[in-house]
C-alpha cells in the first residue's frame, strides 16, 4: 500500500468515527497497519501521526471515556476544517494573485489553495493576467519570523544596522510588521532603549531569534504610525512650487511622491507643486536636478538652495 | 511496498496538495485536469497518479462501496464521490496563513494594483473567519496608504499581457534625455516602492530595463511581438555595460543611505561609520548631481574631474537665480 493511500485512510478514519480510537482499533481497521511485527508497525504510525501533525492536522490523543482510562486518537472537526469565508470571486482572485506574487513563498500558496475550494470558478481566467510581481529588498524568512512573532507577541533578538551604519545587537518586543513605499519594517518596543522604534527589515544583519513571550503594546497602539513616512508623503502639507525642464520633471514626478502637476510655462519648462513639511529636506532633493530646476516658492526654500549652490560653487 | 526513507518528504507535499485539490474538486465538479493542474501547479501526470490513491482510499469497512469514487472522464472532467469527509479542507498553518495575510498586505500597499480593494476586503475577511488560532494578532501586520502609481503603468501592464509593441518617450535618469523608442515590454513588476519594465528595445536590439514612472508617453505601434522570455521580478536592477565609468566616493554616515539604494561595489569600511564606495555609471553628470545634493556629506576621490563637474553643475544652476548670483 502507498504512502499516501495509508494517510488518507487515517485521515478519514480519524474524522469520521464518532469517538476517539485506539491504536488496537485502528489496527483493526486500517490494513496499513497490520503487520505481525507491532513494533515496527507502531513506529510506522508514529511516524504517520507526526507527519500529520506537522502538515497542521489536529490529530489529538484523548481519553476515551469520562476516567481517562484508556488514550485514543481523534480529529475534532471544527478543528480540522476551514471555518466558512464568504470570498467574492474578485477578493480570491486577488488573494491568488498575492500568493503568487512574491519570490519563495511556498506557504502563501499552500495556504491560498485551501481558501479557493469554495469560489464559483473564474480564479483562472480572473488571474489569467499571469501573477503581479513584486519584489522585496526584505529577506522572506526574516519578514515571515518578525511577523510571526508579532502575532504572537513575541519577543525577538536580532543584529541590526542603522542607516548611519552603527551595528548593534537589540531585543525588541514585536508589535506588527509595516510595508510602507516598499519596505518592511518590525515595529516594537527596543528593551534596551525602553521606547518602541521601527526596524527596516533590510537593515537586520542576523536572522531573527526568538526570545519568548513579549509585552503587550500600549492601548491603542498603530504600528503604522511608528513608521516615518518620507518628509513629502504627508497629506495636507503645504506645498512648494519648483520649474523644471520637461524631462526633469518627469523624473521628478517618479522619484518625490505626492508632485502634481501646476502647469506648463511658454518656455516649455513645467511647475510642480511638491508636498514638504520641511525645506532643509527638499532643498537638497532639488539640488539633484542640476541647473534643470528652479524653485519659485517658498522664498525661504528657494534661499535654502541658493545657498547651497553659493557653498559649492564658490560663489 | 515497503517505505524508503527518500519517500517520507515527498508523500508529505502529495498529502498536502490532495487536501487542497480534492475540496476543490469536489465543489468544482467536471473541472478538467489542465485546470486543476495550473491552478495547483500540478503536472497532469502527477494529478492522474494522485487521483488514483485516493481513489484506494475511503471509509471503513472499505468495501467496494466505501472507496472514494474517482472518474475522469474523456475530454479530462474530474467528478469524485463518495469523500464528502474530504469536501472542505483542512484549516490553513499559522504559517500560511501568515503568509497569505503578509503578501496581501504588501499588495494592496503597492500603488497601482487593480485587486487592491478586493484584497483590503479580503484581509479583513481573512482576520474574522481564521480568527487567533490561525493567524495571531493579525491588527499589526498593516501596509501604508499606496500612493499613486505611475500614469503609464496601465498602459505598459496592458501591453505586456497582450503583447502588444509600444512607442514610448523615456527620460533616462543618468542622462536627463528624453528619447523614443519602440518596446516590446514583456515583464512588469514592482521592487522596493518602484515600478519597472522589463523591455526589448526594437532599435537598439537589445534587452532594457525601464522604470515605468520614467515613461512620459505611450502610444500603440498597431503591432505585437512574440516573447522572448526576458526575466521579471528578480533580476538585477542595474545592467551593468562596458562602457560604464567607475566613479569612487567617499559617504559620510549620514550619505551611507547611497550605498544601500544604487548599485554600490567595493565597499570599504572607515573607522568613523563612514563608506568608501564605487558607483558604476553610464553618464558622470548624474553622479555629479548627487553629489551636488549630498553636499559636505560626500566627496569625490576618483575620477577628480567629476569634482569640476560638481561645480560646473552648481554654477549653471545659480544662473537661473538671477544676475545678481551669477
Amino acid at each position: 500500500m502507498e504512502p499516501l493511500e495509508r494517510l488518507l485512510n487515517l485521515v478519514g478514519l480519524l474524522l469520521e468515527a464518532p469517538t476517539p480510537l485506539t491504536f488496537e482499533q485502528i489496527r483493526e481497521t486500517l490494513e496499513a497497519y497490520q503487520g505481525d511485527n507491532l513494533d515496527s508497525v507502531k513506529r510506522k504510525f508514529e511516524r504517520d501521526k507526526d507527519m500529520l501533525r506537522a502538515y497542521g492536522v489536529p490529530l489529538e490523543m484523548i481519553g476515551t471515556d469520562v476516567w481517562d482510562v484508556e488514550q485514543g486518537y481523534t480529529i475534532r472537526k471544527e478543528r480540522y476544517y476551514l471555518p466558512d469565508i464568504a470570498f467574492t470571486p474578485e477578493e480570491i482572485t486577488a488573494l491568488y494573485l498575492a500568493a503568487q506574487s512574491g519570490s519563495g513563498t511556498t506557504d502563501a500558496l499552500s495556504g491560498v489553495r485551501k481558501l479557493i475550494y469554495g469560489v464559483d470558478g473564474g480564479v483562472l481566467t480572473g488571474s489569467a493576467g499571469g501573477p503581479l510581481a513584486m519584489e522585496s529588498d526584505t529577506d522572506q524568512d526574516r519578514l515571515m519570523a518578525a511577523a510571526s512573532a508579532a502575532s504572537e507577541r513575541h519577543a525577538v533578538r536580532f543584529g541590526y544596522r542603522t542607516a548611519q551604519g552603527a551595528t548593534s545587537d537589540r531585543t525588541v518586543d514585536a508589535f506588527g510588521v509595516v510595508f510602507r513605499s516598499g519596505r518592511w519594517y518590525l515595529v516594537g518596543h527596543d528593551r534596551e532603549r525602553e521606547a518602541i522604534r521601527a526596524f527596516r527589515l533590510s537593515r537586520v544583519t542576523t536572522d531573527l531569534s526568538d526570545a519568548g513571550p513579549g509585552a503587550e503594546p500600549p492601548a491603542g497602539f498603530a504600528a503604522i504610525e511608528h513608521v516615518e513616512s518620507a518628509p513629502w508623503d504627508a497629506a495636507g502639507l503645504p506645498v512648494a512650487h519648483v520649474a523644471f525642464t520637461a524631462e526633469a520633471a518627469v523624473l521628478a514626478e517618479g522619484n518625490i511622491s505626492g508632485t502634481t502637476r501646476d502647469h506648463v510655462r511658454d518656455d516649455g519648462w513645467v511647475v510642480l507643486a511638491v508636498p514638504t513639511a520641511d525645506p532643509a529636506t527638499l532643498g537638497p532633493l532639488i539640488l539633484q536636478y542640476g541647473p534643470e530646476a528652479e524653485v519659485l516658492d517658498p522664498p525661504a526654500l528657494r534661499d535654502d538652495v541658493i545657498a547651497r549652490l553659493e557653498a559649492v560653487a564658490g560663489g | 511496498m515497503a517505505d524508503r526513507p527518500r519517500a517520507s518528504v515527498k508523500v508529505e507535499e502529495r498529502l498536502a496538495r490532495m487536501l487542497a485539490v480534492v475540496p476543490y474538486l469536489i465543489q468544482h465538479p467536471g473541472t478538467t485536469l489542465d485546470d486543476a493542474s495550473r491552478l495547483f501547479a500540478i503536472p497532469v501526470a502527477q494529478l492522474r497518479r494522485d487521483l488514483e490513491q485516493l481513489f484506494l482510499a475511503g471509509l471503513p469497512p472499505y468495501g467496494p462501496g466505501d472507496l472514494i469514487d474517482v472518474d475522469i472522464d474523456e475530454d479530462g472532467g474530474i467528478w469524485i464521490a463518495m469523500a464528502d469527509h474530504f469536501a472542505r479542507p483542512l484549516r490553513l498553518t499559522r504559517q500560511e496563513a501568515l503568509a497569505v495575510y503578509v503578501r496581501a498586505t504588501e499588495l494592496a500597499a503597492t500603488p497601482g494594483i487593480p485587486g487592491a480593494p478586493a484584497l483590503t476586503a479580503a484581509l479583513a475577511k481573512l482576520r474574522d473567519a481564521l480568527g487567533p488560532d490561525s493567524l495571531g494578532e493579525a491588527t499589526g501586520i498593516a501596509g501604508a496608504e499606496p500612493g499613486t502609481p505611475p500614469p503609464s503603468l496601465d498602459a505598459v501592464r496592458a501591453a505586456s499581457a497582450s503583447h502588444d509593441r509600444l512607442r514610448i518617450t523615456y527620460v533616462a535618469q543618468s542622462t536627463g534625455e528624453r528619447t523614443e523608442r519602440v518596446v516590446e515590454p514583456e515583464a512588469v513588476f514592482a521592487s522596493a516602492g518602484h515600478w519597472y519594465a522589463a523591455v526589448w528595445d526594437v532599435e537598439v536590439d537589445d534587452e532594457r530595463l525601464l522604470r515605468i514612472d520614467r515613461i512620459a508617453s505611450v502610444e500603440p505601434t498597431g503591432e505585437r511581438f512574440s516573447p522572448r522570455g526576458l526575466r521579471g521580478a528578480g533580476r538585477p536592477l542595474y545592467t551593468p555595460s562596458d562602457r560604464d565609468v567607475d566613479v569612487r566616493v567617499r559617504l559620510c554616515p549620514a550619505a551611507r543611505w547611497i550605498a544601500e539604494y544604487y548599485l554600490a561595489r567595493d565597499v570599504t569600511e572607515h573607522p568613523d561609520g563612514s563608506l568608501e564606495v564605487t558607483l558604476p555609471t553610464a553618464a558622470t553628470r548624474w553622479i555629479a548631481r548627487l553629489l551636488l545634493r549630498l553636499g559636505p556629506d560626500a566627496e569625490v576621490l576618483d575620477p577628480v574631474s567629476v569634482r569640476e563637474e560638481i561645480v560646473a553643475e552648481a554654477q549653471a544652476a545659480l544662473a537661473r537665480y538671477g544676475p545678481r548670483r551669477a
